[in-house]
């Protein structure tokens, strides 16, 4: 069936078009890097390769709007399939490299590194995140991962006179190559049972009749353990708290939202068309008589339930006992990537729109939050403590009032982003008859905005202990900051429009198949 | 009694050597063992991909490889260097020694 997809480059840039574009101004820009940053240390043309890097990925965005999304069916180029849901998730990841390139730009400006690397580093990881999302083959899968995770093993490291970013990056890279073996044993077994890694081929010979045996359980456990490091579920969550803190606040903020959305994307994907009861009533008649994977639900639907139950409970439980701000948002993050995986095991129509609405909004929220992180900080780890913030909210009006916004947001809170995207994963697991589960969900989410709001209680009810000099707001600081706010409390208050969207986009994943 | 070497030898050697690096990296402290059992689980893989390849008669399995080889060759080219600039802030590569960040 690989014969059908003939290269050809119009197809390829009809749906891999905003790959394209970041791969190649990424080596481009290497070389505008080169002449430019010859012997400056000059923050100035730093932030003119920041710049180029925000046209570059905006050109990728558009190109992905208004061609890859307007396709009105699944296309495939070989190991890439372009769809709705693929283009959704790619747009997520790409507002996410925009946000967190406009943060770069004041980051290196306050923290006086003038290094342009972070921009180069980060087109390569927004590519691999999309090519992750956009693959339909197992192995393809495994590279985009790899592109995109060393080029983030970098990023942490991108203090290099600071010994907790380094920390950080070991951490992270032992384990993320830990976690990716897994990914890449499970890739194998399939192969080796299947004779193939293409995910929907892998599902017609699982069909028949050989779903149940022990060896396909053991290589769907060993792919979700991989994809669990990346996605921080508990129990692979064990870096993240500390990976997440050494780096700069700009990479934890990139690192927690394109790289859970990226893997996020790829394991609803393989969930749903490799091993999915869902595909037996997509609509499309060759299901109905080919594929009958139901049973093996009854197998990943346990474990994805226990994991989101103990990822929400350690995720909001640690947080609270958390003196750090930042380490207290990486607990945070651990919690939402528990949330999120409900709308996973709901499996249903709700559940998946539930899954690509968390997304977006987590990344606005979440980048948000730490977009004001490093503001306040000012220079890496000068103000990062619970006791920093006190009384912050007097001196610093507009960095507090975002603060505490996005930290509502995350709380769960009326009327922001939020509070919706909470309500359509609890709604999902609801309707699949999960009552327990989304009742203890609702629990932590209480906890949770627990130790949200005793940060807004500090920055606006209490005496500053110490004078805290807060970072310069700059231009593209406060273009992101404010587009970022905007849409908190745009999908807070009007959630129909996103919500249509995601509905389109996760009914085209029916149809990878 | 038939000796001959079958697929199943294959898959329950290359399982050894991936379990072998597992235990590796979860009982062993220093960050380049680290690094080497996280690379005998990668090359337990590409030999359970050959076999698998030859098998099937399918090449699919032998080309997946190479892939690997380049991932792995990447990933410790970047892992290395992130080791040595850790190295000159710490003058050690144990990793009980990196304890900068943790939950105190």
């Amino acid at each position: 069936m690989y014969s059908d997809y003939a290269f050809s480059l119009e197809q390829l840039w009809k749906i891999a078009g905003g790959q394209l574009v970041l791969l190649l101004a990424a080596l481009l820009i290497i070389c505008a890097d080169l002449f430019l940053m010859q012997k400056s240390d000059d923050t100035k043309k730093a932030s003119v390769i920041g710049w180029l890097t925000v046209a570059v990925i905006m050109a990728a965005l558009l190109h992905v709007i208004n061609r890859e999304w307007q396709l009105t069916e699944v296309v495939f180029m070989g190991v890439f399939s372009m769809e709705k849901y693929s283009a959704f998730i790619v747009i997520t990841i790409l507002m996410a490299g925009i946000l967190a390139t406009l943060f770069g730009i004041g980051y290196i400006r306050n923290n006086k590194v003038c290094r342009s690397e972070y921009f180069i580093l980060l087109l390569f990881a927004l590519y691999g995140a999309i090519a992750m999302v956009q693959s339909v083959d197992l192995l393809m899968m495994f590279i985009a991962l790899e592109i995109m995770s060393v080029a983030v093993y970098v990023l942490a490291a991108f203090l290099k006179k600071d010994r907790r970013s380094q920390e950080a990056a070991i951490k992270y890279f032992l384990l993320g190559c830990f976690g990716s073996a897994f990914f890449l044993f499970g890739t194998a077994l399939l192969y080796g049972l299947t004779g193939t890694v293409n995910l929907s081929f892998i599902a017609k010979v699982l069909s028949v009749g050989m779903f149940e045996r022990p060896e396909v359980l053991v290589a769907l456990a060993m792919i979700m353990a991989g994809l669990f490091f990346k996605m921080a579920i508990v129990p692979f969550h064990m870096w993240t708290p500390d990976v997440y803190e050494g780096s700069p606040a700009v990479v934890t903020g990139f690192m927690a939202t394109v790289i859970k959305a990226g893997a996020f994307g790829a394991f609803l994907k393989i969930i749903t068309v490799t091993f999915s009861p869902a595909l037996a009533y997509s609509g499309q008649p060759v299901f109905h008589s080919v594929l009958n994977l139901a049973s093996l639900g009854v197998y990943w639907k346990a474990v994805i339930a226990a994991s989101a139950l103990l990822t929400m409970f350690i995720g909001n439980l640690v947080a609270v006992s958390q003196k750090n701000v930042k380490r207290m948002l990486a607990y945070s993050s651990i919690a939402h990537a528990g949330y999120m995986l409900l709308g996973i095991l709901a499996a249903n129509d709700e559940g998946r729109m539930g899954v690509l609405y968390y997304l977006f909004s987590y990344t606005l929220m979440n980048l948000g939050a730490f977009g004001v992180l490093y503001l306040i900080d000012g220079t890496e780890r000068n103000a990062q403590t619970l006791e920093d913030y006190q009384g912050l909210g007097y001196k610093y009006p507009v960095h507090s009032f975002l603060m505490a916004l996005f930290l509502i947001s995350m709380a769960g809170l009326p009327p922001t982003a939020g509070f919706i995207s909470k309500f359509y994963v609890f709604l999902s697991v609801i309707k699949e008859g999960y009552f327990v589960l989304a009742a203890l969900g609702i629990l932590t989410s209480a906890i949770g905005s627990y130790y949200y709001l005793r940060v807004i209680y500090m920055l606006y009810m209490k005496e500053p202990v110490r004078e805290i000099e807060c970072g310069r707001m700059t231009l593209s600081s406060a273009v992101a900051l404010i587009f970022a706010a905007i849409g908190v409390l745009y999908l807070g208050i009007l959630p129909e429009w996103l919500a249509q969207v995601a509905q389109a986009a996760q009914s085209t994943l029916a149809f990878v198949f | 009694m038939d000796m001959s070497v079958t697929i199943n030898h294959y898959v329950v050697l290359s399982s050894i050597l991936f379990g072998l690096g597992i235990i590796g990296f979860v009982t062993r402290r220093n960050a380049i063992i680290l690094f080497m059992s996280v690379e005998l689980m990668l090359n337990s893989v590409n030999l359970m991909l050959v076999a698998f390849s030859r098998y099937r008669a399918d090449m699919a399995g032998q080309a997946m490889v190479l892939f690997i080889y380049a991932v792995a060759a990447a990933e410790v080219a970047v892992g290395l260097a992130i080791l040595i600039s850790l190295f000159k802030h710490v003058r050690t590569v144990d990793i009980n020694s990196f304890s900068l960040l943790s939950d105190n």
